[in-house]
């Protein structure tokens, strides 16, 4: 089973993911952006368009100003998701000693990189737990929600339960270097050796098994929402250039001395 | 019957009726597989369509921000919902999850009962996009309303009010079908008016060659709101404009927008450059009409058969640059009541005019009160897209989807001593809130901003 998961599955995933991906970018590329419905108030310049695109990705301006509540929740939730996939890649790739590189020694490094995970995967936990509350606790977002949104919710509460456990377990979990081997093994196309140690560590191959679910339904479900913020807000938040203001021959000054509209003669206020 | 299975519903156009706006009604036995064929149609189309359909996450944050919603209370109100109605069957027949998951991810196959779902609930939305600011992707709603309002229309379902507007649209050139003579003794009319009341001669040239400025007001100007079609008469003879009203397109609005984005709409945006043509203007100048001025601002372009060479702009746009180079004198005591001012959302949110009105306003009224939340913040008064049924359960219906601005004009205070001005420069609101602000008791007359104008222009 754990052979499965970790030798041929990533491969299934990765072609699943890739090309799911790309038939959903192809079908929003396919139909066109027909009329302007540029939001107000309107960007004067691309400088401006960059700015709403930053604060809307960075600070979810837009949910911070129309739902504080949910905004506590979604923002740190996906502030720690990408911490968690930063700090994966980081740490994997350089062994948690990629703190080194900002002066730290190699010790503080993985020190640091130990912290940061646990701390950021506890955050995440508990936002996830939050956002699936509101969906059970307040009545309007319940109306709203499909069996398929709580089964999104529940998928990456389990992932992050699992990888937590396994950061607050060192006895079920496993160090950056043979994750880093294995993932050589994946991307060098050369098969796991069977005493390799991911082969025997149970929770890594479940949460593997979990994150490759998440990709592999992440094509084909909301969670597309991620490129889908940028290709909307690609329609909403566009530059606009007004027409200059002044109207054809208007003389004012002229108007007003030729009294035009005074009758001529009779009481005028 | 106006409603259907405990849904509202508008009155229906009848066959006949949709036959003057070039529709043949499908029959019930196809108007299913018709349905889908047309929502492939859109799909394909308009991406803004397809990003609602696919990127939603249903956080919810659309819900406490529209006014539908916190008026009915009905859970199919809330823009996430209501685009759900749509969702569950774009699901169904044009994603793999929805084909293959069904029920799982909210698939549902199309029925007659869908369709009148679609009916009930995309004629209560009011266009009005405050969803799409407040939600965290930019999703607009308003997208999917005209998306579903076409495709019923294609279909054959389409409110009376709505079809009887697109068919005078065609044979008259506006809303009220009101012919070139009617307009011309309504002018007439208006003119001796302005004399009576202010004391000054303004003539309303119609169809006048060779003018500088082709000025399309509002066609409800004509009756409900003269005093608005007044002011801007008084301000182009200040300013010593030539300028002309057009006979063949005496509308601002373009309930095309609405319901019928591909014919209706097109129609008369023809109509309008063949008479900035004939007539040889150099700038065309917009009246108060809040989906007007959008269909005219944002939509020309996209829609228009040949290349436009006339600048397009509001007249506030207009009075606001005169207001602030010091080019008009205005006395802000003439307006002597509090004024608050309502932000028409197809103003200040889909055509950025939300300045320009404050710098008029500003100029014009002495005691001036800003109504929270405003600008692009703004609450639709209700009747936004043209909701403006008169049957009894729709009119009921207008009075719980104007209680959220109701609320917020009582917050300003205007109207405590039953002497406020509620300034809503655009005819759909006014036509909304003449009755509403009755029904609510708000102590406020509902003005245009232009009558304002017009009022605290110093002639000597």
């Amino acid at each position: 089973m754990s052979y499965f998961i970790l030798q041929i599955l990533p491969y299934v995933t990765g072609a699943v993911f890739t090309i799911g991906i790309l038939y959903r970018l192809g079908r929003w590329a396919r139909a066109r952006i027909v009329h302007n419905i540029t939001l107000s108030p309107f960007p004067k310049t691309n400088t401006e368009v960059a700015t709403v695109f930053g604060t809307e990705v960075i600070f979810f301006r837009s949910l911070f100003k129309s739902d504080f509540a949910l905004w506590i929740g979604a923002w740190f939730m996906h502030i720690a998701l990408f911490s968690i996939i930063g700090g994966h890649v980081m740490g994997i790739y350089f062994l948690g000693k990629q703190f080194v590189y900002i002066g730290m020694s190699e010790g503080l490094s993985e020190f640091m990189s130990n912290l940061l995970g646990t701390t950021f995967g506890i955050i995440m936990f508990i936002a996830l737990l939050y956002l699936l509350y509101r969906r059970f606790a307040i009545q309007k977002v319940r109306e709203v929600t499909v069996t398929s949104d709580y089964l999104h919710l529940i998928l990456l509460i389990s992932i992050v339960a699992v990888g937590n456990i396994m950061r607050l377990i060192p006895d079920w979990g496993i160090h950056y270097e043979p994750v880093k081997e294995y993932v050589t093994y994946l991307v060098t196309l050369q098969p796991v050796p069977a005493e390799a140690e991911v082969l025997h560590t149970p929770l890594f191959a479940v949460h593997l098994l979990l994150v490759q679910i998440l990709l592999m339904v992440f094509p084909f479900s909301k969670l597309m929402h991620v490129l889908g913020m940028f290709a909307e807000r690609w329609i909403i938040n566009r530059k606009y250039t007004e027409p200059a203001p002044g109207l054809p021959n208007i003389d004012i000054p002229a108007a007003r001395a030729a009294g035009l509209g005074l009758p001529s003669e009779g009481g005028v206020e | 019957m106006p409603t259907y299975k405990d849904m509202v519903q508008p009155v229906r156009a009848t066959d006949a009726d949709m036959k003057k706006i070039h529709i043949d009604p499908v029959p019930d036995d196809q108007k299913c597989e018709k349905a889908i064929e047309y929502l492939d149609l859109m799909r394909k189309k308009f991406r803004s369509f397809v990003l609602a359909m696919e990127s939603c996450v249903k956080c919810g944050a659309c819900a406490e921000n529209c006014h539908t919603y916190l008026g009915t209370k009905d859970p199919r109100n809330i823009p996430a919902n209501r685009a759900e109605l749509v969702r569950k069957i774009y699901k169904r027949y044009f994603t793999l999850e929805g084909r293959w998951l069904g029920k799982l991810v909210g698939a549902e196959d199309i029925s007659l009962d869908v369709l009148e779902e679609w009916y009930s609930y995309f004629y209560q939305c009011s266009e009005c996009r405050r969803c799409a600011m407040a939600c965290p992707f930019g999703i607009d709603t308003c997208e999917v309303t005209m998306a579903v309002r076409q495709i019923l229309h294609w279909l054959g379902i389409v409110p009376k009010l709505h079809a009887g507007v697109g068919a005078a649209m065609e044979k008259v050139g506006n809303h009220t079908g009101l012919p070139k003579p009617g307009i011309v003794d309504t002018l007439e009319f208006l003119s001796e008016e302005i004399m009576d009341e202010f004391g000054v001669e303004v003539n309303f040239p119609v169809d006048k060659p060779d003018s500088d400025i082709l000025y399309v007001p509002s066609s409800a100007d004509y009756l409900l709101n003269p005093y608005t079609l007044m002011g801007a008469g008084m301000y182009f003879t200040y300013i010593g404009a030539n300028w002309t009203i057009p006979s063949t397109v005496s509308e601002a609005g373009n309930f095309g927008l609405l319901f019928d984005q591909m014919f209706t709409q097109r129609h008369n945006v023809t109509r309008l450059l063949d008479a900035a043509q004939n007539l040889g203007i150099k700038k065309i100048v917009w009246g108060e009409c809040g989906h007007g001025w959008r269909a005219a601002k944002m939509y020309i372009p996209s829609l228009a058969d040949r290349p436009v060479p006339w600048p397009i702009t509001h007249i506030h746009d207009e009075v606001a640059y005169h207001v602030r180079t010091n080019q008009l004198k205005l006395d802000p005591n003439k307006v002597g009541h509090p004024t608050t001012l309502h932000d028409p959302c197809n103003y200040s949110r889909a055509c950025d005019l939300q300045e320009n009105l404050r710098t008029v306003i500003k100029a014009c009224v002495a005691d001036f009160r800003e109504m929270y939340p405003n600008k692009e913040r703004t609450f639709c008064c209700g009747g936004g897209s043209a909701i403006l049924f008169d049957d009894p359960e729709m009119y009921q219906r207008r009075i719980q989807l104007s209680a959220k601005k109701a609320e917020l004009v009582r917050a300003t205070g205007v109207g405590a001593n039953g002497d406020g001005y509620l300034c809503a420069p655009c005819s759909i609101c006014k036509a909304q809130l003449y009755p509403m602000v009755e029904e609510h008791e708000l102590g406020v007359e509902v003005k245009g901003l232009i009558d304002l104008v017009g009022k605290a222009l110093v002639w000597k």
